[in-house]
């Protein structure tokens, strides 16, 4: 590809290029703050929170919800959704397992799968988690049907699905010994798995990504106005399928890792982990009506939602109550930085 | 109290933002049922003015006297209950509702809460009815006009009794043939006791209409006379920048021989079998009133509506999607600046380069230095008013935003460019700088279209005139200082 270098103008109008720091970098660097405060809170109320071991966990334990938070976070700034994230990781999860199951080798259906190598079968359960994203795509960026309306949609067939290939529960035998690898294998005395080192990977990857890449401009023009981003030469439907790929990938690794971890598919795998991946995206600071947010903020806004969960935990508060205090203060959170943005604007 | 002489008095009235003081020191008044017109720039202070006088803005200082009586306003609607109406550019009707409806909006009379038809709502009726009785009350909003949902609002504000209605720009989006319609009914609200404040930038309606006008520049009163005391249009511009600004038409020197778009037998479901050739390096321009054709035809050449025909750019056909259209040369400036054109949340870098994003990237990695410079660039050469170039283009005005929107365009490097309504809604300086800019682009060789419902806009920069009603194209002419603009007039309004 041929760039050509534009020419600088005569005179460097230095002070037009405004040092000051963009609105996602002030809404990221307030969430810091707010996560800073929660976690200090968290310290003064919960016993030994503040050891390093506790802090690596408060990452570590997360990271599905985090890999998912990525292929949203892209898609919300679009102006779109996808809830189709959680019944994806069920689907992926069941298929690897049935894919890679003995075939034929027991008179109990549930224990009977396609025999295929661990390899192919991760490969193929991939595959069909894409042809979810296809799917919302076709609808959503084709049929223009709203993709709320869309994802839901998938979302129950992929949990639908889930449930027929395991009629309703879960397949766990005659899996071949390499199945438990990915979701167990570790750095040795440390809580970081495989499925750790991928998430990280994929945070460092997106952010350069969102930063730097033309591919990435574009998805915040589509979201800041669709109609403009098509009449600048934009091929919005492209750039909605390529993104709602992408997600259902995301979420087809992280199905793939956690039916490794507990070596099972399950068909009720990541119930409600739609919402998390949304939630952690608004804490972010990702706007609802697009064009707006980072994958950095949504990585804050993870770490608040499980550090207030944790010290839930550690409170021993009875897990009816952490839903209400994490909702509480995911609203007070959300609504904050929604001050403190229209303050900063003016 | 009503017998006072003056209606509005405005007193030493500031209003400051930060770093910039936008009404500075006003003074002035406003007789009892005149049409009073308010001209300047944009940025004169004329919108702020106003959103004082609505409410939407609290003063710094000064005072304002409404009938005689100290006046304050806290929103639209308390200003409304003191008499102070205003019809604003963006429409405040609801199109899915019918017109009934959004008479009472906001206004409806309910028994727990369940809607009641009292008098109320047969006086408003009867109001529209006596001003404009071709609109039913039981008919949507959607299928009206802009102008018809225009009265309705004006309905809305004669019903509620108002002494004042402000009018901003009402003409900006509506055709000529129901500009003299709302003049009509404009006069009429002042023969029935109210008083109507005017903003336009078209300085003709305001010797059409107004009988006194009061000048802004800068936040500052300049002056506030009787426009029959105005000799004409240069005196008037000269009060509110200082200095003449049109150019008349030059005729073009040499042809231009080589044809580079090709329309044949174009038709959609709002073009009726238009054909013509546009030469290369030429400046053509498209007449019509609202709703001639005009943006159906620059959309169907850029691919985004569907067309029967064949459009040839440069010897090849035009697949139908605006990638493409750019990809082959063709940049389009759309009509509607902020839904279309602007991408208003973004920052004034966020902007400029997207229509050409190879240009600052290399393997679909975006060079931030260069991007910086090319945002530089235009904004040094469009001489686009910013204090940085991070400043997100909903903060801009309307001249400035569309100085965005054209950077954009002209950064796509097309040899065509299509401008639609290029200056609606901008004021007079950015006006005349869009001019020369299209008269320089067409020196250095690129071919420009202009899509217009301002006549004298076209018979400035135009080298040939295309006049279109009703999705035809009518007539063809050749743009001279002798062109006959009543026949032009004839013609898009539908005479043979």
């Amino acid at each position: 590809m041929e760039t050509k270098q534009v020419e600088k103008p005569v005179q460097l109008q230095t002070s037009l290029l405004g040092g000051k720091l963009s609105d996602e970098s002030f809404i990221t660097l307030f969430m810091v703050g707010v996560l800073l405060l929660v976690f200090a809170i968290a310290c003064l109320v919960v016993p030994n929170f503040y050891k390093p071991q506790n802090i690596l966990n408060l990452i570590t334990n997360n990271w599905f919800v985090i890999i998912l938070g990525i292929g949203v976070t892209f898609v919300l700034i679009t102006g779109n959704f996808d809830m189709s994230v959680g019944g994806n990781i069920a689907l992926t999860g069941v298929l690897s397992v049935y894919f890679c199951q003995g075939f034929n080798v027991s008179q109990n259906a549930l224990a009977n799968g396609l025999g295929l190598p661990y390899v192919v079968a991760v490969g193929l359960a991939l595959l069909c988690a894409m042809g979810v994203g296809a799917v919302n795509a076709f609808f959503i960026a084709k049929l223009k049907v709203p993709s709320i309306i869309v994802t839901l949609g998938t979302m129950m067939l992929a949990r639908g699905a889930a449930q027929v290939i395991t009629q309703g529960a879960q397949r766990n035998t005659s899996l071949p010994d390499a199945f438990g690898f990915l979701g167990s294998w570790g750095i040795p005395g440390t809580s970081i798995r495989i499925s750790v080192l991928v998430m990280i990977a994929l945070i460092i990857i997106a952010f350069v990504f969102e930063k730097k890449t033309v591919f990435a401009r574009r998805i915040y023009l589509i979201g800041a106005n669709p109609e403009a981003a098509r009449l600048s030469g934009i091929n919005v439907s492209k750039y909605l399928t390529v993104l709602y790929i992408i997600s259902a990938l995301l979420a087809g690794i992280t199905g793939i890792l956690l039916a490794s971890e507990f070596k099972a598919g399950v068909s009720s795998r990541a119930m409600g982990y739609e919402f998390d991946a949304l939630v952690i995206a608004l804490l972010g600071g990702v706007s609802i009506a697009g064009g707006f947010g980072s994958v950095l903020g949504m990585f804050v806004g993870a770490i608040i939602l499980s550090v207030v969960t944790s010290a839930a935990t550690g409170m021993l508060l009875s897990p009816d109550w952490q839903f209400i205090l994490k909702a509480v203060v995911t609203f007070i959170a959300i609504v904050s930085q929604r001050f403190a943005l229209e303050r900063r604007k003016g | 109290m009503k017998s006072t002489e003056n209606v509005l008095e405005i007193r030493n009235l500031v209003k400051d933002f930060p770093g910039v003081r936008a009404v500075n020191d006003v003074s002035f008044d406003i007789k009892r049922n005149t049409i009073h017109c308010l001209v300047g720039e944009n940025g004169a202070g004329k919108s702020t003015l106003i959103k004082i006088l609505t409410g939407a803005y609290a003063r710094t200082s000064g005072r304002i006297l409404l009938n005689g009586e100290e006046y304050n306003s806290h929103n639209t609607r308390d200003a409304k209950q003191k008499g102070i109406s205003t019809l604003f550019q963006e429409l405040n009707v609801v199109d899915q509702l019918t017109v009934e409806e959004n008479l009472t909006l906001g206004m409806e009379d309910t028994t727990f809460g369940f809607l009641r038809k009292t008098d109320k709502i047969n006086k408003m009726i009867g109001v529209l009815n006596s001003i404009e009785p071709s609109i039913k009350p039981n008919q949507l909003v959607s299928s009206l006009s802009v102008a018809k949902k225009q009265i309705v609002e004006i309905a809305k504000a004669v019903a509620a009794e108002s002494d004042i209605i402000i009018m901003d720009e009402p003409t900006a989006a509506i055709s000529e043939s129901e500009i003299g319609r709302l003049f009509k009914i404009i006069k009429g609200l002042r023969d029935n006791n109210v008083t109507v404040i005017y903003i336009s930038h078209r300085l003709d309606e305001i010797f059409e209409l107004g009988d006194y006008v009061t000048v802004m520049r800068d936040g500052k009163h300049i002056e506030t006379k009787p426009v029959s005391e105005i000799q004409d249009r240069s005196e008037l511009i000269k009060m509110m920048i200082g200095k003449t600004v049109f150019e008349q038409y030059t005729p073009r020197e040499e042809d231009c021989p080589d044809t580079i778009l090709e329309v044949k037998h174009l038709s959609n479901h709002r073009l009726n079998d238009i054909s013509f050739d546009i030469h290369e390096g030429e400046i053509a321009g498209f007449y019509g009133l609202v709703g001639a054709g005009k943006t159906e035809l620059a959309r169907a050449i850029y691919g985004v509506d569907e067309y029967e025909g064949d459009i040839m750019f440069k010897g090849k056909k035009l697949q139908l999607a605006p990638d493409k259209a750019i990809a082959a040369g063709i940049a389009l400036v759309p009509e509607e600046r902020r839904s279309q054109g602007l991408f208003t949340i973004l920052t004034i870098r966020g902007n400029v380069p997207v229509m050409n994003m190879k240009k600052i990237s290399r393997n679909g990695f975006i060079n931030d230095a260069t991007e910086r410079n090319v945002t530089l660039e235009y904004v040094d050469k469009l001489k686009i008013a910013t204090n940085s170039i991070e400043k997100e283009a909903s903060k801009l005005s309307g001249g400035n935003q569309q100085k965005v929107v054209l950077s954009k365009c002209l950064f796509a490097d097309a040899d065509l460019l299509m401008l639609d309504e290029p200056t609606r809604g901008i004021d007079v300086g950015a006006k005349s700088e869009i001019y020369s800019l299209i008269r320089r682009l067409s020196k250095e060789g690129k071919t420009i279209i202009i899509f217009s419902s301002e006549l004298p806009e076209v018979m400035n920069i135009c080298d040939s005139i295309y006049l279109l009603y009703d999705g035809s194209l009518k007539s063809t002419l050749r743009n001279s200082c002798d062109v006959d603009s009543e026949n032009i007039l004839h013609i898009v309004t539908g005479g043979e």
